[in-house]
């Protein structure tokens, strides 16, 4: 391979060697106005174009040389004239070139040259070229020649409007030049198929497939000529092309020609001309690339369509949509063996055209996700990665144009194409269509269109078929959190409504096992407590008795739901959950409902929450939901606070216990509620903590021989002073000051360390004390009996 | 030196497809416009005299495709050019960050002995759409990235409305004038000694 690379090297040298040389002393010619040397050596250096070694890319270059060459000749053929040569005589001179490819060369320079003086009508001698180009049947030199002659004459066709026009319709004389040139360059082309040896098809076919440019060409200069306009598109121009391009029974030719006239002849003219287009493809090779022009073509026109409303109504005066609906039917009907690449990219330019042109017909839409499935349903889930991706495309494409999920849902035939793809596809959908929601902010307001949602996202909402084995942990928690926010955004005005959409989430929620749940629950949970709240301020006004969406019903609900938690378990979790909706019952009044909340969360405490860190975390929720508790009776108040404290005191740490119990201080005063104003237990609370305290202490010295922490005193003063200020009678100036005492002579003893955190945390409080003193007025006034 | 290469200026049009590198040909030469896409294939030229300093020049301006698909005969028509036009969309960020591939691929392939100080000119078209207002590139922007390439010349147009149209081909003519032509100097070999001097005195006639 590489020894042929270099060889061709050498001929390209030697061939622009010769060139050169001839070159040389034809431009001494023309500087000497020699015009009969300028004949013998512009063609003999023509004859390097007479090689039969190079590659097309290799033979342009030194095509290209020529080319620049001869422009030099032209010119000096211009002066020629100029100076009295007689064009006429010009053109049968160059026709005594030895060589029939210099030869023809020369006389398209001419040629050009002619048709400029206008000494004879353009038509004639476009027409005496092109017929004698037959006379070179080497494809790609006959390709090149005729691609010369293509370029000279670009400039100089009979168009509309341009200085060569003549008479009579010489328009269609300029088309009919550039057709015939087109119809002879692509059967040298299509010929160089069958020439040579079997064993170098494939060299053959990359070859052509370079030389395709210059048959392609002449098709966008025919789109170039002014006058082709729709008329003769359609009664000239397009058939006589497709009759070479059927005809030609090629199928490197069909598929790139077919290409050529969808990019070069302008949308308007592919609309009016639709079914001719379209009805050449059946009768292409069985091998063409259909899918891929057919595609190229409906991209075409989507862009088109884009472009400006004004155009639609050609659109739907040609209906083109059944056009090319009915193109697709029958392109896959008689491509049984079609891959589904294929199926779905046909598709899926279809579905982009049509919601391009037809926004508003979703039936179209849906009809094609309907032909989709059935093509589908014969071969079973998608395999390979192409087919994935392009069914994505598919599916995005109706969420992309309608910012709306709303409108997907009413798609029938949408998650049955959902039903083809393989697990990850589907979770991959599914994210797409969460993404389209969070981003277009989309309202899904009512339970069947969750439940249709929630039908198409459930490759996110519980383990499909293949296991989560390869599942990576972030993706996993990212896809989690987004279904967590869709769950938040689900909303409707309408109470009932609401509770049917709670209910069809917790449904499919509930299905999601171990792992997703953590993700999925609270959010649930919190929106409920907004629809709670929400009838809560409503139940003042309107109190109706029928409705199933009751607050209390509501939390029977969520009891339900959260008790799925365990099963997980996430008893933390749970347990914090509980007290949410205690203190939401709370706010409701429903008393009972607040006290079950608060049973299970202390069951959780007692029998699942076994680490001693989070029993202190947890502990701490519980007393200070507590404390924020109107609802209870004494009764079940007596039961909850007592339970409180008693798990207070049994926390493994003695610090941990200290400061729970103290805490607890709170649940026995609260500001807000008369009835809980029970001064002997704040300070039985405090006298414990403070028991607590010293028995810290103690084991501190017994081990360390130094003073504990007295920070824990400190904490416990600060309780005093909190309760002493609310003017509780059980704490008395004697407790408050014994108290400092305490702690000036423990942080004074021969034995304490320094503790920096300690000193300045008293001393703070010693100042806040001083700071109450100074106060004056009632505050004032108690704090002066306090001496420091 | 008035040598016939001289008279003749070749200038290269390059740009994604459909930024207007067609349009703008077409409405320089035939000050025509059509708002119709017909893609381009292949790369082809036309020409038009423009006068110079009480001299006639030719232009040849060669127009490419911009899809790939539509050049497959390589860029063997690169060689000799004097010019090199860069084309993009003002309303198209991709055509403009595209600029810089078309002109690396331009010096690459074309390979020009002093590709510092190649001519190049860079063409903002289609700033008459929506009178300005879906532009994506401001001309700052642009004249930035023509500064930091060795201050090309830069022009915003139009070829629907023929806004700057002729001002750009004119620089462009201009600069196409400037680029010393690379005549490769051919010697034959086989020349006599007579011949050699002869060709020399040739050479300095012209
Ligand atoms: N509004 C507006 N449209 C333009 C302008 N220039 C070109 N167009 C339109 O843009 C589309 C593409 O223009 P062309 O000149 O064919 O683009 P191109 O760069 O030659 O494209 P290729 O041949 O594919 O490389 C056509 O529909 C033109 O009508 C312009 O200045 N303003
Ligand atoms: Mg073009």
């Amino acid at each position: 391979m590489h020894a042929v690379t270099e060889d061709e090297e050498k001929w390209l040298a030697a061939g622009i060697t010769g060139l050169q040389q001839n070159a040389f002393y034809m431009h001494r010619a023309l500087d000497s106005n020699n015009l009969k040397d300028a004949l013998k050596y512009s063609a003999q250096m023509l004859s390097e174009l007479r090689t039969s070694r190079l590659s097309p890319q290799k033979y342009y270059e030194l095509y290209m040389r020529a080319f620049d060459e001869l422009r030099k000749l032209e010119m000096f053929f211009r002066e020629e004239t100029k100076r009295g040569c007689s064009v006429v005589e010009l053109y049968e001179l160059v026709q005594h070139a030895g060589n029939i490819l210099p030869r023809l060369y020369l006389l398209c320079t001419v040629g050009s040259v002619y048709i400029k003086s206008k000494e004879a009508p353009a038509k004639d001698i476009l027409k005496d070229l092109v017929e004698m180009s037959r006379g070179i049947q080497h494809p790609l030199r006959g390709l090149f020649l005729r691609s010369y002659l293509s370029q000279v004459s670009r400039d100089k066709l009979p168009d509309l409007g341009s200085e060569y026009e003549g008479d009579a319709d010489t328009v269609s004389d300029a088309v009919e030049f550039v057709l015939q040139n087109f119809t002879e360059m692509n059967k040298l082309w299509v010929r160089m198929q069958h020439q040579g040896p079997a064993r170098e098809k494939e060299k053959r076919e990359k070859e052509r497939s370079e030389l395709r440019d210059l048959v392609g060409k002449n098709l966008h200069v025919l789109s170039q000529i002014e006058g082709v306009d729709l008329d003769m598109y359609r009664e000239t121009v397009l058939p006589r092309i497709l009759e070479q391009v059927v005809n030609c029974k090629d199928e490197i030719a069909q598929g790139y020609l077919m290409d050529c006239i969808i990019q070069v002849f302008p949308d308007e003219y592919h609309l009016q001309t639709l079914e001719t287009l379209l009805g050449a493809f059946p009768q292409l090779q069985p091998s063409v690339d259909i899918k891929m022009v057919l595609s190229r073509l409906m991209e075409r026109l989507s862009n088109y369509a884009a472009s400006s409303a004004d155009v639609l109504p050609e659109f739907f005066q040609v209906e083109a949509f059944a056009k090319l609906s009915s193109a697709i039917s029958k392109v896959i009907e008689a491509q049984d063996d079609m891959p589904v690449f294929g199926v779905v990219t046909l598709y899926s330019s279809l579905l982009t055209f049509t919601l391009q042109v037809h926004p508003d017909r979703l039936d179209y839409v849906d009809q094609i996700l309907g032909a989709c499935v059935k093509k589908l349903s014969g071969k079973g889930k998608l395999e390979d990665n192409k087919s994935r991706k392009q069914i994505v495309a598919l599916l995005s494409a109706p969420l992309e144009k309608y910012n709306d999920i709303d409108t997907a849902l009413k798609l029938s035939n949408y998650p049955n194409v959902m039903e083809y793809l393989d697990d990850g596809t589907k979770k991959e959908m599914a994210s797409v269509i969460i993404q389209s929601i969070m981003k277009n902010k989309s309202l899904i307001s009512t339970s069947e269109k969750v439940e249709a949602l929630f039908e198409l996202i459930k490759g996110l909402i519980k383990d499909l078929e293949e296991n989560l084995l390869e599942l990576d942990e972030e993706d996993f928690h990212e896809e989690q959190n987004s279904v967590a926010r869709l769950i938040q955004m689900l909303h409707n005005d309408d109470p009932e409504e609401m509770l049917k959409i709670i209910t069809t989430v917790k449904k499919h929620i509930l299905t999601g096992g171990a792992k997703r749940l953590p993700f999925t629950v609270p959010p649930l949970i919190f929106n409920s407590l907004k629809l709670i709240r929400r009838l809560q301020n409503q139940e003042e006004t309107v109190a109706d008795e029928d409705a199933s969406a009751t607050p209390r019903k509501i939390f029977q609900l969520l009891n339900q739901i959260i008790e799925a938690l365990s099963s997980v378990p996430k008893p933390e979790l749970a347990l914090r959950l509980y007290l949410q909706c205690a203190e939401a019952a709370d706010d409701c009044d429903l008393e009972p409902v607040a006290y079950e909340f608060f049973t299970q969360a202390y069951l959780l405490y007692e029998e699942e929450i076994s680490d001693s860190k989070s029993q202190v975390t947890a502990m701490h929720l519980i007393i200070g939901t507590l404390q924020r508790m109107h609802v209870f009776g004494v009764e079940n108040r007596d039961t909850l606070t007592h339970k409180a404290t008693g798990y207070s005191a049994k926390l493994l740490k003695k610090p941990d216990q200290c400061r729970a119990v103290y805490a607890c201080s709170h649940l026995f005063w609260v500001d807000d509620q008369d009835s809980i104003k029970d001064g002997e237990r704040v300070l039985l609370c405090l006298k414990r903590a403070l028991r607590i305290a010293n028995a810290v202490q103690q084991m501190a010295n017994a081990t360390r021989g130094s003073s504990g922490s007295v920070l824990l005193f400190i904490e416990i003063l600060n309780k005093y002073l909190y309760f002493f200020e609310k003017g509780v009678t059980q704490i008395t100036v004697a407790s408050v000051q014994s108290l400092i005492e305490l702690i000036t002579n423990e942080m004074q003893g021969e034995n304490s360390t320094s503790d920096p955190t300690a000193d300045a945390f008293f001393a703070s409080t010693l100042r806040f004390i001083q700071f109450q003193k100074d106060k004056g007025g009632a505050v004032g006034e108690r704090y002066e009996a306090i001496k420091l | 030196m008035a040598s016939r290469r001289r008279m003749l200026l070749k200038v290269i049009i390059l740009g994604d497809s459909g930024v207007g590198k067609t349009s703008l040909m077409n409405q320089y030469v035939n000050r025509k416009f059509s708002n119709q896409y017909k893609a381009t294939i292949g790369a082809d030229f036309l020409t038009k005299e423009v006068q110079f300093e009480d001299r006639l020049y030719t232009l040849q301006i060669w127009d490419t495709a911009g899809q790939e698909r539509f050049q497959s005969l390589g860029v063997a028509f690169y060689r000799g050019a004097d010019c090199c036009v860069l084309v993009y969309d003002v309303n198209v960020m991709k055509s403009f960050e595209n600029l810089n591939n078309w002109r690396e691929e331009f010096l690459l392939q074309a390979s020009p002995s002093d590709p510092e100080n190649f001519p190049f000119i860079v063409l903002g078209n289609k700033v008459d759409i929506d009178g300005g207002n879906s532009r994506v590139i401001s001309e700052k922007k642009a004249k930035a990235w023509c500064a930091s390439k060795g201050n090309i010349p830069y022009f915003e147009t139009s070829a629907k409305e023929g806004f700057n149209v002729e001002a750009a081909f004119q620089c462009i003519a201009r600069n196409a004038l400037k680029n010393e032509p690379e005549e490769e100097l051919y010697l034959p070999d086989t020349i006599d000694v007579s011949g050699g001097q002869q060709q020399r005195s040739t050479g300095c006639e012209c």
